[in-house]
């Protein structure tokens, strides 16, 4: 074959999220991502890889949020247990994504109130969750060891970590078991060295999903989405160190002037377009979960995904 | 397969005539074999050698012109599978579905809304293709009416004729077939007479069939009707097809293992439940022109944004022309922030700083179009930049205080600006995000 088609040495490797009762956990349910010896929706119908997830977001203080979410759920946003457990019922999310935006309040120091906020959001939902910790290098450590303490046994994928900033959150995920978010600034030789020094510190490759970064439609959608082709293709060749699966959240599609000012009538279904067509496209380029903020993108992903996936459904032998 | 330079010269007039262009019949033939030469220049090649060289000299897909004038458009000609390897050059055409069962109101309201809809994004104007015209009445004349009806309104757009049957394909052609519209589509049944039309028009067009097997056979069989300017149509039952026909289409054709494959891609997405998941597979993977029922305006400007984000050349960063834009009506104790001229930097920035309402200055330095990041790895942008480019848009005589903010990933460099400059820098945040929040706690004139 040429060198345009990826050789089939390399093989995606496997990330699990979430842990089920039989599994040490509580949750409903857990998931096996990765698998896939092809590019994305190619070769479904072999038994390999698995169908893209959908993630969706929510927070522990909507006062970060995009008004647009938060005018959309009401006072819903002010109570995360609540929300978690409506993202997985009602909107029908395969994942929550909790972000933990009370941390980014100055001077934050009211560590015990992230227990809590773990604890309630781990009874209102019986899905496997992601948790992006803090946005402050000086409290990291204290944010992420009670995350990962408080999340203890559910098989957790943690974030976010970067160059120059990963250690705080591999060691709550080392200590408690939980899987690590890896992100890079759109660069796939970035994403390779972080994925290196995690590993070097003792973060098995099978606990590394990779955030290639995801700039939104029309503002660097672009860069991102060949980011994650190019990633995908050198972990078909062989590319043990670019071989994890992906997770991406085109997060500013919210904020960007096309949807910010937008007639009102039509606010709510730019923004949802906005979300619908930056994942579906990074599911095309290879990302296995992608996250959305909008409770209405969610079965328009979910429905798009059956659609276009002929291989094996979650939970299937 | 490819055929190498001697062995398309042996099949050559060998006249050494130059009335191609070409001094030599053998620097046509290297032309030929490279992929960028045209057959047609050659004015004595006799028809069976132009049979055999057909579809080993063209360009691995084929480029096929679609309508007449200013909107017409042309796709296929590519040469790779990812965006990365090199860039894709014709973006797919988007053409709104009407119906000949529909009032001429209706069809002439989507005809000139395709004629004047677009949208600027980053210096550019993107825009609807065409038109497609379904025929569901089965009946000639009225099809041909709305052909007219289209064709009325002036706009000029693309068109597709959507009809099977070659006796109201012939009915549509009658109104409008100067214009080279795209004939929607030719099986192994309606080949012959359709080839026939598209020959007698000069249209391209696209054939259907169920599997890429049948449709390559097809192919061959409308070349040697004459017919070159094809696509090839990948509205296959389940969506599901289309991702896998579409790469192997890509992947065949630009490697020339399946010269009858190389054509652009038609994707017809009104025949699926979810037209907007239809439509980005085709902008995403590899379709040249897509039907679709005229779009929501959401759906409207996030299908162009996608089609311009995956068409635009990864080797040429967009630029910005360095200099100092202005954000609301900013005076002389307004702060003045630094960043490059990377154009989405540009927009990005931009963006956040028109919702923080605080009124700026925006300087933007030439780094040659690279990010922040990149321009301070490479040295491109350093304290002497700032300093000429100072000197260079008159910042001194704009405002009257003397403090730079600088973007957070160029905060290696704020003592040496300070020293180059004389000017205060203040190190701003990484996240163009946190601009609003960041002016609001530090900038106090």
């Amino acid at each position: 074959m040429s060198e345009n088609s990826p050789d089939s040495s390399g093989k995606i490797g496997y990330v699990v999220l979430g842990a089920t009762k039989a599994e040490g956990g509580t949750r409903t349910v857990s998931f096996r991502l990765g698998g896939e010896s092809d590019l994305p929706f190619i070769g479904m119908n072999t038994g390999q890889g698995s169908i893209p997830l959908v993630a969706f977001e929510i927070c522990d203080d909507p006062e970060y949020w995009s008004p647009i979410v938060t005018s959309y759920t009401g006072d819903l946003s002010n109570d995360a247990r609540e929300w978690a457990g409506v993202a997985e019922k009602q909107y029908g999310a395969d994942i929550i994504r909790l972000y933990l935006t009370s941390t980014k309040r100055r001077g934050f120091d009211n560590f015990s109130s992230i227990t809590t906020v773990m604890e309630e959001v781990l009874s209102g939902t019986g899905l496997p969750l992601v948790v992006e910790g803090s946005n402050e290098p000086a409290i990291d450590s204290d944010v992420f060891q009670r995350c990962g303490e408080a999340g203890e046994g559910e098989r957790l994928l943690l974030g976010t970590a970067e160059a120059g900033r990963y250690r705080s959150v591999a060691a709550a995920a080392l200590a408690y078991h939980h899987s690590v978010l890896a992100q890079s600034p759109i660069d796939i030789n970035l994403a390779k060295q972080l994925n290196i020094l995690l590993r070097e510190i003792g973060v098995k490759a099978d606990h590394i999903m990779i955030d290639p970064y995801t700039g939104t439609l029309g503002y660097g959608f672009e860069y991102s989405y060949s980011v994650m082709e190019r990633i995908r293709s050198a972990a078909l060749k062989g590319d043990t160190d670019l071989a994890m699966p992906m997770i991406t959240s085109a997060t500013d599609s919210l904020s960007v002037k096309e949807v910010r000012e937008a007639d009102p009538a039509a606010l709510e279904d730019i923004a949802v377009e906005w979300e619908f067509y930056a994942a579906l496209s990074s599911a095309i380029a290879g990302s296995s979960v992608v996250c959305v903020r909008h409770p209405k993108t969610v079965p328009l992903l979910k429905s798009a995904f059956r659609e276009l996936w002929a291989g094996k459904m979650p939970g299937e032998a | 397969m490819a055929l190498k330079a001697l062995d398309i010269y042996k099949l050559l007039p060998k006249k050494n005539c130059k009335e191609c262009g070409d001094p030599t019949c053998l620097t046509f033939a290297m032309k030929l074999a490279s992929g960028k030469g045209d057959l047609e220049k050659c004015p004595y090649l006799d028809p069976g050698a132009k049979n055999i060289l057909g579809a080993s000299t063209r360009p691995p897909i084929q480029l096929v012109k679609i309508g007449v004038g200013e909107r017409r458009f042309a796709v296929g000609e590519e040469f790779v599978l990812f965006r990365h390897e090199k860039t894709f050059y014709h973006p797919p055409g988007i053409m709104f579905e009407v119906s000949d069962l529909w009032s001429g109101k209706e069809i002439e309201a989507v005809t000139r809304r395709v004629g004047s809809e677009h949208y600027v994004r980053v210096g550019t104007d993107l825009t609807f293709s065409g038109v497609a015209i379904r025929n569901e009445s089965g009946d000639p004349d009225q099809f041909a009416e709305a052909v007219g009806v289209v064709e009325a309104t002036g706009t000029h757009v693309p068109e597709v004729l959507m009809a099977h049957d070659p006796a109201v394909q012939e009915a549509g052609l009658k109104k409008c077939g100067n214009f080279r519209p795209l004939i929607y589509s030719a099986t192994i049944d309606s080949y012959k007479p359709l080839c026939a039309l598209a020959k007698k028009f000069g249209s391209p067009l696209v054939v259907s069939a169920k599997d890429l097997l049948s449709l390559g056979e097809l192919t061959k069989l409308c070349n040697a009707e004459g017919i070159n300017d094809l696509l090839l149509d990948l509205s296959f039952p389940s969506l599901r097809e289309y991702i896998p026909a579409a790469t192997e289409v890509r992947q065949k054709s630009i490697l020339r293992s399946a010269p009858e494959l190389g054509y652009p891609v038609f994707l017809d997405t009104t025949r699926y439940p979810m037209q907007d998941a239809a439509l980005i597979l085709g902008i995403d993977k590899y379709a040249g022109v897509i039907v679709t029922r005229a779009l929501s305006p959401a759906s409207s400007v996030a299908a162009l944004t996608l089609r311009q984000n995956i068409y635009t050349d990864p080797q040429k960063p967009i630029q910005m022309n360095p200099g100092i834009y202005p954000v609301g009506n900013p005076g002389k104790e307004s702060p003045v922030l630094l960043t490059v001229n990377f154009s989405l930097t540009y927009f990005t920035v931009q963006g956040y700083l028109e919702s923080s309402r605080v009124p700026c200055y925006m300087f933007i330095v030439d780094t040659e179009g690279l990010s922040v990041l990149t321009a301070v790895a490479a040295g491109k942008l350093n304290e002497a930049l700032v300093r000429d480019s100072i000197k260079k848009f008159d910042l001194e005589h704009l405002v009257s205080h003397r403090r730079l903010i600088i973007p957070g990933y160029a905060s290696p460099l704020s003592g040496k600006i300070e020293e180059e400059t004389g000017w205060k820098v203040l190190v701003g945040p990484r996240d163009a995000a946190e601009i609003g929040d960041y002016l609001a706690k530090e900038w106090k004139s």
